[in-house]
């Protein structure tokens, strides 16, 4: 039996998915002639954009398809794409795969050829049920009705046919597109928890603000920084709490360090690792003028009990009360317990204060220490191996990853995939899925997926 | 400031076989409430139940003045008497709202609330305003707010009248830990700890002892006492830890000389300097648990002394541990324990706490000597037996 590896079957779904889109893209050509205004076109349109890199080819016609007449010139290109029918590098079709009439066993198995052919099966099930090319037909044929400039002489009609129009319309987008796009969705979820099958991927995390230097504005960068973070996660359900924080004079966060716990955190959030940059009119500038500041980045996975975590001697620890001022003991009452620990071989050092005794800003201080320790072992041995591959990219942490402009004009940009949104609240808000998707999904394309 | 003083563990009439037994009969005869029953413990503020009802707009109003209060404060407290900066104020806001709202998890959260959405609280709105007034005008210690200590794993109940355990003296259970891990004599032996306040130091070593282990807890004030109690109900520790009213060692007549440890955090502070203090220790706690007379070193002193003959051995497997004052207090003790009770304390030494102050005198078997202590505690079995 011929062996398939992970990355063919993943190109196996690809295909089926192009596939797909490129059903939406037919589709929209004939939307676009007639009804493009609709809302929903444009819904679709920035869907599109949430799945991006793989897709990039089909991609780059749809977001363009919000652009007049360029549009259409585009999606005729498209739709003469679409009627060669994609293949594999092997040959093989949706059509394909369907005529081969594979068995398709248990969701269970791990048999490449069942999972390609239930999709086909899907796509074509979808089509069918839908009496897609009638739909298409009818549609179009009706359009075309409504075009007519005397329509509206009989409004009977007219109501008629715009109402069939609108229903059929409907369905296509509701059903179609929906069922459509929750499907790429769910095969994108799959397709990404193959792309993170990295060993500590699936751990909860830490991630670390540093502010860069420029005072309070950086500072305000920073926290605004680790304000998103912990906005991204709390909408993708982890939870998230506050390690260590050290405010600034004025405002903002010199540095700080939260845990995220969950699935998948550290396979995610690694996508965040560098240099983010903020330009904008700084509000503690009364000059109004335009600042540039910039924060750090960094993130460390929180190792399983499975995994092998650095041995440390409590004899290479000094713990320290910091911010304990006076004679302490009964002369001081206070509910700051904040603990420094230093780990004196390497000079890593670990503090935490957010807890409410010091006993458990200890162990929680000491669980930052333990994976700082992991990660600089890791680093090390990365570095090792890389000698021989000599193929490590620089550590990304000097590095400049993202620019956010709010002045004078509002875009995101990630500098590494050139993937950008003009709402820069919404990513501030937490909105990053989109740039974690493509620069992992990126970062996939980079190693290929050859075998 | 504590006393912690361990273990004798040799030439005791008394074998952990009998001991255990003992130990069992004390905690059955003092199920009975010891405690005048007129005073009941308060129950802290997280655990109330959440009958109030706000929206959520109130509640974010009354945030914003609260904020705009504790920030107000700046760097004054802590210029004037050491206190608390408005940093420190604004995160104690934040675990104030942790503790009275019964979703604080969504609450806190941007958006997770609309504004006339109703929270379920457990004060109303007018002790909410009550209460942070308290904190900052009268400087009425964070603690006694919501009526808890967060200390080390355990959240223990505090109200006026009992001192706030502080984080110095988590150290002393890390150093009976060291002992009762390695060595079952330590593990199945009965305790004490002297001026137990909240309880805190009787119920974190109840819950590293063995099944057979046992803390006897003295207080000479009533309401101490009677937190105390609760505190050890609410970790369910009532067979393992037994709360005494009483003064040091009074309450403890019928068990001298089978003790295997000693813990105690005594007042040490001299009387002179309590006014000086911040405003929450001194305008707040109990001065009963504060005031170590003259030089600080009344209680300390009558406990050392005391605890020779309190403890199970003496000679070279004993074991004691005190908390003090600071480097000066230490090494009086140090003096005081090696020449004026010689003999009795063979391995004194002096721990800092994290902050880096000389904070408690020791005198426990080093890990080296742990064997001798068993071999010790073994022959003394044998000889009960050989008695038998």
């Amino acid at each position: 039996m011929k062996m398939f590896s992970q990355s063919s079957l993943l190109f196996h779904f690809r295909q089926s998915l192009r596939h797909t889109i490129r059903n939406v893209a037919t589709f929209s050509k004939l939307n676009t002639k007639y009804v493009f205004i609709g809302a929903g076109h444009n819904v679709t349109a920035e869907r599109v954009n949430e799945f991006p890199s793989c897709f990039s080819p089909t991609l780059k016609w749809l977001s363009g398809s919000s652009q007049g007449l360029a549009h259409s010139i585009q999606c005729r290109l498209l739709g003469s794409q679409a009627a060669i029918e994609p293949s594999a590098s092997d040959g093989l079709t949706v059509e394909g795969i369907i005529a081969n009439r594979w068995t398709i066993l248990d969701e269970t198995e791990g048999d490449w050829k069942s999972h390609a052919a239930a999709i086909a099966q899907s796509i074509q099930l979808i089509k069918r049920r839908l009496q897609w090319k009638q739909l298409l037909v009818r549609v179009e044929l009706l359009s075309a009705e409504l075009d007519k400039p005397d329509i509206w002489d009989d409004p009977v009609h007219a109501g008629k046919v715009s109402r069939e129009h609108g229903s059929l319309m409907g369905k296509l987008k509701e059903e179609s597109m929906k069922s459509l796009a929750r499907m790429r969705r769910d095969s994108k979820e799959k397709e990404l928890r193959a792309l993170l099958a990295g060993e500590q991927d699936s751990c909860s995390c830490f991630i670390e603000v540093q502010a860069g230097a420029g005072g309070t504005e950086s500072m305000d960068w920073a926290k605004m920084v680790m304000q998103m973070y912990k906005m991204w996660a709390q909408q993708r359900g982890y939870g998230v709490t506050v390690v260590d924080e050290m405010p600034g004079e004025i405002a903002g966060i010199k540095r700080a360090t939260i845990k995220v716990e969950g699935e998948y955190a550290f396979g995610y959030a690694k996508a965040e690792v560098g240099v983010h940059r903020l330009v904008r009119i700084s509000p503690f500038d009364s000059g109004k003028r335009r600042h540039t500041s910039f924060a750090a980045v960094a993130v460390i996975p929180i190792l399983g009990d499975g995994a092998s975590h650095v041995q440390i001697n409590e004899s290479d620890l000094r713990i320290e009360r910091f911010r304990a001022g006076g004679a302490g003991g009964q002369h001081v009452n206070t509910t700051e317990s904040a603990v420094r620990i230093v780990h004196i071989p390497t000079g890593i050092t670990a503090t935490c204060q957010n807890e409410r005794s010091q006993h458990q800003n200890r162990a929680s201080a000491m669980a930052v220490l333990q994976s700082r320790l992991n990660q600089l072992e890791m680093a090390r041995q990365a570095q090792m191996n890389a000698e021989h591959t000599k193929s490590l990219t620089e550590i990304s942490w000097g590095n400049q990853i993202r620019t956010y402009v709010l002045h004078p004009y509002r875009m995101v940009k990630d500098l590494r995939t050139n993937y950008e949104v003009s709402d820069p609240d919404s990513v501030l808000e937490g909105d990053l899925d989109g740039f974690i998707l493509s620069y992992l999904s990126a970062s996939l394309d980079q190693v290929g997926y050859g075998s | 400031m504590k006393l912690s003083l361990l273990a004798r563990a040799c030439c005791s009439s008394m074998s952990p076989v009998s001991l255990r037994k003992y130990s069992q009969n004390q905690v059955s005869q003092h199920r009975r409430p010891m405690i005048s029953s007129q005073i009941k413990p308060q129950i802290p503020l997280f655990l109330r139940p959440p009958i109030y009802s706000l929206t959520f707009s109130d509640l974010q109003k009354w945030q914003n003045w609260a904020k705009t209060l504790a920030s107000s404060v700046g760097s004054s407290f802590q210029d004037f008497d050491h206190g608390p900066d408005s940093t420190l104020l604004r995160r104690e806001l934040n675990w104030l709202m942790e503790d009275a709202i019964e979703d604080y998890s969504t609450t806190s959260r941007p958006g997770g609330c609309e504004s006339r959405q109703k929270v379920k609280v457990r004060v109303d709105l007018e002790e909410l305003y009550g209460l942070w007034k308290q904190r900052i005008e009268e400087r009425r210690p964070f603690q006694y707010l919501v009526g808890c200590e967060h200390w080390r794993d355990l959240v223990l109940s505090v109200q006026e009248g009992v001192l706030i355990p502080r984080p110095e003296t988590e150290m002393i259970v890390d150093l009976v830990c060291e002992l009762v891990v390695e060595n079952d004599w330590f593990k199945q032996g009965l305790w004490a700890d002297l001026g137990t306040g909240s309880g805190a130091l009787a119920i974190a070593i109840g819950r590293v002892l063995g099944d057979y282990g046992r803390v006897i807890a003295t207080d000479l004030s009533p309401v101490s006492a009677m937190v105390a109690s609760y505190n050890v109900q609410r970790y369910e520790l009532q067979d393992k830890v037994v709360i005494k009213q009483g003064s040091w060692f009074e309450p403890l007549k019928n068990v001298e000389g089978q003790l295997v440890g000693l813990v105690s955090n005594p007042p040490y502070i001299p009387s002179d300097h309590i006014c000086g203090l911040q405003a929450e220790v001194s305008k707040h706690e109990p001065r009963l648990a504060l005031d170590g007379g003259l030089n600080g070193l009344d209680d300390l002193v009558h406990l050392c002394y005391r605890a020779s003959s309190m403890l199970l051995c003496v000679g070279s497997l004993s074991s004691a541990t005190t908390i003090t004052n600071g480097e000066e207090q230490c090494q009086f003790l140090v003096n005081y324990m090696k020449s004026d009770l010689g003999g009795n304390f063979c391995y004194v030494k002096i721990v800092s706490d994290f902050a880096g102050i000389p904070r408690f005198v020791t005198d426990s078997p080093r890990a080296e000597n742990h064997n001798t202590v068993k071999d010790g505690a073994l022959k003394t079995i044998d000889h009960f037996l050989t008695l038998l």
